[in-house]
């Protein structure tokens, strides 16, 4: 039993580093009484850059340009989103998206970003900013207009 | 503030566009700029799309067919550069892209058949599950 167990933990440990886990990002909207909201969830570097998007909630183009960061840093070029786009999200709703992240991501000075727009009301860009740290994970993160909160999880 | 609420209701609905985010016309390219049918056609069947039908809607190239994955779809392209503006699938029930900023649940994109891009973040061959 105890050799099963050793082993059990030496494959884990040495499997783990190899291996890309599941991330589940969980965005919760406030109530903020208006039409569903535009997010943009992208990844900047340790020095700010741009370096991918991760999913985009809202199909129409048009309106991308009010997802205002993101579409500085990509030029609004849809194919930075192609495949990782969804519908937009309710006032109140949850988003809830299961990706195989890189585990290069963590730990290295990478800050996920979501930029928020709402039809007639203010732009929010870059509404959460929050490092990508493994002790980070699972951690709420309060967003300022319209995420109410954003989560993290491995 | 109601007086203004009231102003601006008003507004947007002579407007008939959504005030702050619509555009009238999604593209805005002069005639003779305008690339020709065959060239959306064979745009249209690069990406692996059948085309049905071809005409002009918002100043934009709309192109009627169906996706790779035989989907109805309706896409709008930019008549100069053929750049698309925006895809609509046609189990998508509304028509006017006028108030739906954030109704068109049906018009998401299918997650988990279509791969993410390769910009380094996802897990190559991996697929987006989204719940919402």
């Amino acid at each position: 039993m105890k050799t099963l167990l050793a082993m059990l933990a030496l494959t884990t440990a040495l499997s783990a580093p190899a291996l890309a886990a599941p991330v589940t990002l969980t965005t919760n909207l406030s109530n903020y009484g208006g039409d569903g909201a535009y997010l943009a969830l992208y990844v900047t570097d340790a020095k700010g850059a741009y370096k991918g998007s991760l999913w985009m909630a809202g199909g129409k183009a048009k309106y991308y340009k009010h997802l205002s960061d993101w579409h500085r840093a990509t030029g609004g070029n849809t194919a930075e989103i192609s495949g990782i786009t969804g519908a937009s999200v309710g006032a109140g709703r949850q988003l809830k998206i299961t990706l195989d992240l890189s585990d290069a991501l963590f730990d290295a000075g990478y800050e996920l970003h979501i930029d928020a727009a709402v039809e007639d009301f203010r732009d929010s860009p870059s509404e959460v900013v929050v490092p990508l740290t493994r002790a980070g994970a699972n951690k709420p993160v309060a967003g300022r207009h319209y995420i109410r909160d954003f989560t993290y999880g491995m | 503030m109601k007086k203004y609420l009231i102003a601006t209701t008003f507004l947007a609905g002579i407007a008939a566009a959504g005030v702050a985010l619509a555009d009238d016309d999604d593209c805005n390219v002069a005639m003779s700029n305008w690339q020709p049918r065959e060239a959306v056609k064979a745009m249209a069947e690069a990406q692996g799309w059948s085309v049905r039908r071809i005409k002009t809607d918002d100043g934009c190239y709309e192109i009627d067919g169906r996706d790779a994955q035989g989907r109805e779809i309706e896409v709008k392209v930019d008549p100069g550069t053929l750049a698309i503006v925006e895809i609509e699938y046609e189990d998508d029930d509304d028509d006017d892209d006028d108030d739906d900023y954030g109704k068109s649940r049906k018009n998401a994109a299918p997650a988990g058949s279509v791969a993410p891009p390769d910009n380094g973040l996802f897990t190559p061959g991996s697929k987006p599950v989204v719940k919402q």
